[in-house]
This record gives C-alpha cells, structure tokens and sequence, in this order.
C-alpha cells in the first residue's frame, strides 16, 4: 500500500499506470493498530445509527398503531371553518313565529384608489341605488381615500345586483342587522335596537344579555295571534271614538303569563324614529310610549274592584252589607258623587254592578286607610311592576294616606297604576287568591309559577260571582259574549288637567275575565280620551268603548285558546255563579 | 444476497413514502371537501335564517288577514258553531253485522239484507246457516251477481268485496 501511494504520488507516473493487483498487504506494528482502531470506531458509529433509526421506527410503529387514536380525535388539529355565530339570539312567539332575527346585511364600501373608472362606477352604482345622489357617489369614489362607506345594511337582491356590476374595488363587509317581521304588531313588547343591535327597547333591551349569550331562540309568552286580534279591536276603538291611544293586554290567570300586549299608537322598530305616514302628527316620542308599563294612570272605575275585595276580605263587608249612596258625600273640597245614581242604600253586589262611588268611598272608610294601603301594598300596586321590559314605571300614591285619599281611591282616584300593574293584582282576585308575577318569557314547560296567597279563596269566588254581575246586569252588559261566560268590571276616569279633573278628557277601560267560573284568561283594554260618537249616544264611558271591544276580543281568541262556549242558561253555570244575597230580589238594570 | 436485501428495502421505503404521500393528499383534499361542505352549510344556514324571517313576514296576521279577506272570506269561528260538542252527537245505530255476499243472495231470509230484525231471529236458526255459508267458500254465487252492485255498509264489507273481486 505505501509502495501504491509512493507510485501514485510521484507527479512523474505514466499517465495510465496503475500499479498491478496484488496480494492484501497485511500490515503489522503501528499501522495494523491504526486499522484497528478505525474499524472499532466505525463499528460503535453504525452501532449508534442503527439504535437511532431503531428507535424511530419503534416510535413509528407506535405512533400508527398505539397512538394514532380514532379520526375523530384529529379533528382538532384541522382548520374547519365556523360559522360566525350571530350577535343576538332570535325573539319567538310561544308559537315559534319569528318576532325578531339577526339577519346577514353586508355594507358595500369602495376602495377608490382601486376604481379604475369612476364615471362609470357611479353611474352603475346609482342605477342599483337610485336614491343614492350620483354627485355624491362620485365625490367618494374620487375622493383618493383607501375606504368609503358607498351604503350600509344591503338587502341580499341588492347584493347579487353589486356584485353583478362586477366593478373592481367594490367589496363588501360583513354586518348584522335586526329584523322584526311583524313589524309594529309587537314593537312595544320586543322593543328595537340601534345600529349595532343593542337593544334601545323592550325586551331587546331588558334581555339584551340573554340575548347575546344564548344561541337558541328565545321564546316569549306572547302569541302573534291574539296580539294582532288585540290590536285591531284596539285600533278600531280608538278610530270608533277619535281617541288619543290606548292600550290592552291578555293575560293568563293562572301562570301570570302575557299573552298580548299592545299599545296605540306605536312604532315600526325596523325604522323607530321614522315618522308614521298615516298620522304625521303624533311624535316619535308618544309612539314610543309604552302605556302598558310606563303609563301610570288613575284608573278610575275598575279600582273598585280591589275596594270590594279588600272590604270582602277583611271581613269589614259581607255581600248582604249596605252603605247609604242616597247623597253625594263632601270631604275637604270634594264632592264624591255618582254618574247615574240611583239615589238609594245599595248593597254591596249593587255598588259594583251600578259602580257607585259614593258606596265604594263608604266601603272603604269603613275599611280603613291603613288596611286599605297594606291590601293594596300586598296586590304591588304601590311599587313598580316587575316585568322583563326596562320601560316601568313607579305608581303614585299619596305621602300621606288621608280619609279622603281612602275615599277616592275606592274608586281609582288618587293613585296612579300601571295598567300592567292593575291586571296583574285583577288577575290575583279572580284566579284564587294568588298574586302571581307577570311574565313575557315562556317559561320551561313543566316548571309551576310561584304565587303568593293574597285573598282568600272565597273571597276570590265571591269577586268572581260580582264581576259576572256587572256584565250580567250593571255597567258592563256590552262585554258580554255569548258562552264564554264573561266576568269584568267598567272604568270611566276623568283625567287630570292641571288642578283639576277635566269632565270631557276620559279615561276609559275595561277589565275583563272569561270564563268567570272557572278564570283562565284576563283582558284590559283602556282607551285614551275617547269621544262620543253617534252609536254610543253621548256616551263615552268604560261601557260604551272598550265593553264592546272585550266582547269582540273574547269571540275571537276563544276559539283560538281552545275554550268551550257553555250554554249561559244552564242550572250548572246558573248555580256556579249564584249570589245568594240578591236571590229572589229584582235586578234592576243599570 | 446483499444486494436483494437492498433491493426489498429500496421497495418497502419508496412504498411506504408513496403510500404516506398518498394518504396526506386524500387527507388535504378531504379537508378541503369538509371545508368547502361546511361553507356551503353556513351559507344554506343563513339562507333559511333570511327564508325563516321571510317566511314570517310573508305569513304575519296582518297579510294572512287581507288575504283571506281577498281569496277566502274565511270568518271567525261564531260561538253556535262550538256549542255542539262531540258528546252531543248521538252515537250511530249499531251497524250490522258483516253480511256475506252469498247471504245476501240467499231467499232463505225474505226482506233486504243487513235489515236491523235480522239480529232478533232467533239464534238457533240464524247461527248454523251463517256459520255453513260461511264455511263454505262460494265462488259460484259470489260470480252470478256483480258484487260492486251494493255500496258496502261498513269496512269490513268492504274488505270482503274487494277480496271477492280479485
């Protein structure tokens, strides 16, 4: 090998010399020792190779087999799109009818540095929009900025229309809008909210949280039919009447839930400051009013109720007690007197039959305005309702509860509610004795209201028997509807004007309940500054205006509740509803 | 030997390595397709939510009212129209009971047959007749009369007819 190396070495070989084959050389001393200790050395190198590449593919095999886990469990590590969960849940009747939805609405902005051809570009895009100005859109389009709003909010034609033009620089951003089907039907209750789908109103604002967490929809008590049932008959009232507004609800009895809730007139919370085309001079503001909780009003009339129940449940009147309603009674600087009187000692059927103030006012000093204020504290009509709408007010009542404040408020005057307020302590009189609190939410089904015993049963039962009276025979006989049984009481309310009650400004309402033997449903209907007119003879009272329209309201949803009309006549129906003090006597009529 | 050796594990690595690359592609075009599924769902999905609000809009008390007004006429349910209940319906008379077509045929009962005195002859007579006709198939009087002649009085009549028919 040396004598190789020395040959190949010498610069002076022949050019194709190779030195010839020969045997091994077996070296021996030092370099046998060298060799050695390279073959050694590449012995312990491939060794350690082949454990490396052993153990990855050890780990190989493991990995594939024992570790690969199932396809599902790699699911993660995939990019997968996801849809961009909407803002706010949707709004549902207890049907299932959409009442609000959060619908894509892209906003088309320009990129005018990227415009080729601005002329044309506004000229396409105003034939897409054509209230878009043309000066306007070219301006922006010029404008040599990098981002323009051209319009916001696009409905999904306009968008195809956009995209159709197949301008370069155009593009679009993806935005939420709120939509409300119905339109004004359930705007008071709903609510609307402001560009960025914060809720300014209603539900939307109260459950805007809710809202925003939840991506199931939510589902309100209310249902889309007998809110539109509701708020034509209230509609038409007001129209029949020339009346400022109104407002009504229905109410389940037994679960506190609201199944309509209207009130007049209101606003389309897809545009809620637009002016209403129809009637241009009712301001934004007044639409917006929601009477149901943010009116408080002297409700006049149909407080009576809670006078009568109050005197039933203390004990301090049973149904055979009289009270003298011969003179109107002077207190202080007021006079109490009756519309219609009938100048004689009235019994108590008869004062809410004939709704006598002077025999109510009597009732109730006879009660006593301590137990008066504590009867009414315990039906809540002396704090805020408690309802999933942000839009309450608190009542007003006097600091200082005089005798003549307990007389007046014996029949409404004097203490300002909520007509949410009121119907939920009516309902609390007729359905047992339980005050239940008022709803807007379905609640989960299976899940039982909490109540809270405020009357006795039997005092429930006997209001029951009364307020079939007074559709029977008093006030209120224009409620009636044949079969269905319906119990209410009228209110006629002249309304505050400066310092005084003002004799032509009313405020008109009923509250109904149906079937009054067995309640389920309860209806107020108020109507703000109603007029006479020629049908209702001068009259403009609780019994002319809104009497008529419970009627009308109670034939209508019946069917649509699923209650059976019974025959009125029937020994049953006439025993159920019996008040044995007035048994024999004439009725006279109201 | 050596290089046989070498040859099987050049194959199983270039195997392996196609086989991995295979495998990867048909994941990333799976990805894709999932992707592209998914995208195509979100966009149904807003779709029916726009459909749904749509829907709503188009089928809101106050369109389905002036519709109705306008192609239907349809009134409220008037409160006579409930007064009867299904309690108040008196029950049908008892319907008679499944006459084969060959006793009606038969002369043996003078009168129309199914007639409501058939149940009150006496057993003894009525029972071993129908139970022999109806033992008994009977294709011959069955074919003599079109059965389709009498409307059947009940299902099973029916039933019997068609069967007869066939």
């Amino acid at each position: 090998m040396i004598a190789t190396q020395r040959f190949e070495d010498n610069p002076c070989r022949p050019r194709h010399f190779k030195p010839p084959p020969c045997a091994a050389i077996v070296p021996d001393g030092p370099a046998k020792q060298a060799l050695e200790a390279c073959r050694t050395r590449l012995l312990v190198t491939g060794a350690l190779f082949a454990l490396v590449f052993a153990v990855v593919s050890l780990r190989l095999v493991e990995i594939v087999l024992f570790e690969g886990g199932t396809a599902e469990s790699q699911l993660g590590r995939l990019r997968i799109v996801t849809a961009p969960v909407p803002s706010h849940a949707d709004i549902v009747d207890r049907n299932g009818n959409v009442l609000a939805a959060t619908l894509d609405s892209p906003s088309l902005y320009a990129n005018p540095k990227q415009i080729v051809d601005a002329d044309e570009a506004t000229r396409k895009l105003v034939k897409v929009f054509p209230n878009l100005g043309a000066a306007e859109v070219y301006a922006k389009l010029t404008s040599g900025k990098s981002f323009v709003w051209i319009r916001r909010h696009l409905t999904p034609a306009e968008q195809y229309s956009v995209n159709q033009l197949g301008i370069p620089g155009l593009e679009f951003e993806h935005e939420e809008r709120r939509v409300y089907p119905d339109a004004a039907l359930t705007s008071h209750v709903v609510g609307y909210t402001g560009i960025d789908n914060a809720g300014f109103a209603g539900v939307e604002r109260a459950l805007d949280g809710v809202l925003k967490e939840r991506r199931e929809p939510l589902q309100l008590s209310l249902d889309v039919r007998l809110q539109y049932i509701l708020h034509e008959e209230l509609q038409r009232v007001i129209d029949d009447f020339t009346a400022k507004g109104g407002a009504g609800l229905i109410m389940d009895v037994n679960s506190g839930q609201i199944l309509a809730m209207a009130s007049l007139p209101d606003f389309d919370p897809n545009r809620p400051g637009a002016p209403d085309p129809g009637n241009p001079t009712v301001t934004v503001a007044d639409r917006m009013f929601n009477r149901n909780t943010l009116g408080v009003y002297e409700l006049g009339s149909i407080f009576k109720i809670f006078t009568v129940a109050m005197a039933l449940d203390y004990g301090t009147s049973t149904l055979t007690s009289t009270y003298d309603a011969t003179h109107p009674i002077s207190i202080g600087r007021f006079t109490i007197s009756d519309y219609h009187g009938k100048h004689r000692v009235l019994s108590v059927p008869e004062i809410l039959m004939y709704s006598s103030n002077i025999g109510a006012a009597r009732m109730a000093a006879a009660t006593g305005g301590q137990k008066q204020k504590e009867f009414l504290g315990r039906l809540g009509l002396l704090k805020a309702p408690k309802i999933e709408i942000s839009e309450v007010a608190e009542p007003h009542f006097p600091a200082r509860w005089r005798e003549v404040n307990t007389m007046t408020i014996a029949f409404g005057h004097g203490i300002s509610v909520t007509p949410l307020s009121f119907a939920t302590a009516a309902a609390a009189l007729v359905n047992g004795g339980f005050l239940l609190p008022a709803t807007l939410v379905k609640p989960p089904a299976g899940s039982a209201p909490q109540g809270q015993q405020v009357i006795s049963a039997k005092t429930s039962e006997q209001m029951r028997k009364l307020m079939r009276l007074v559709v029977e025979h008093g006030t209120g006989t224009m409620a009636a509807a044949p079969g269905y049984l319906v119990g209410g009481k009228t209110g006629t309310a002249e309304k505050v004007s400066g310092r005084h009650y003002a004799e032509r400004k009313l405020l008109s309402s009923f509250v109904g309940v149906f079937p009054i033997n067995d309640p389920k449903y309860l209806i107020l209907a108020m109507v703000d500054e109603p007029h006479p007119n020629k049908q209702s003879h001068g009259y403009a009272t609780g019994g002319w205006t809104a009497a008529p329209a419970i009627s009308r309201i109670v034939q209508r949803i019946a069917p649509l509740l699923s209650v059976q009309p019974v025959d009125e006549t029937s020994p049953e129906v006439q025993r159920a509803l019996m008040v044995e003090s007035l048994q024999g006597k004439r009725i006279e009529a109201y | 030997m050596i290089k046989l050796s070498t040859l099987f594990w050049l194959v199983l690595v270039s195997t392996t390595g196609f086989a991995m690359f295979a495998v990867k592609y048909q994941v990333q075009s799976f990805e894709e397709d999932l992707n592209r599924t998914k995208k195509a769902t979100i966009e149904e999905e807003h779709a029916i939510r726009t459909d749904e609000a749509e829907w709503a809009y188009l089928t809101r008390p106050e369109t389905l009212d002036e519709m109705n007004r306008r192609y239907l006429s349809l009134a409220p349910i008037a409160t006579k129209q409930l007064r009867t209940t299904l309690t108040d319906i008196p029950l049908r008379a008892p319907t008679p009971a499944p006459v084969d077509v060959a006793t009606a045929d038969t002369p043996i009962e003078s009168g129309p047959p199914a007639t409501p005195a058939e149940p009150i002859t006496p057993a003894s007579l009525q029972k071993p007749t129908g139970v022999a006709e109806r033992a008994q198939p009977a294709p011959a009087t069955a074919t003599t009369k079109p059965v389709v002649s009498r409307r059947p009085k009940s299902l099973d009549e029916l039933i019997a007819q068609v069967a007869a028919s066939r």
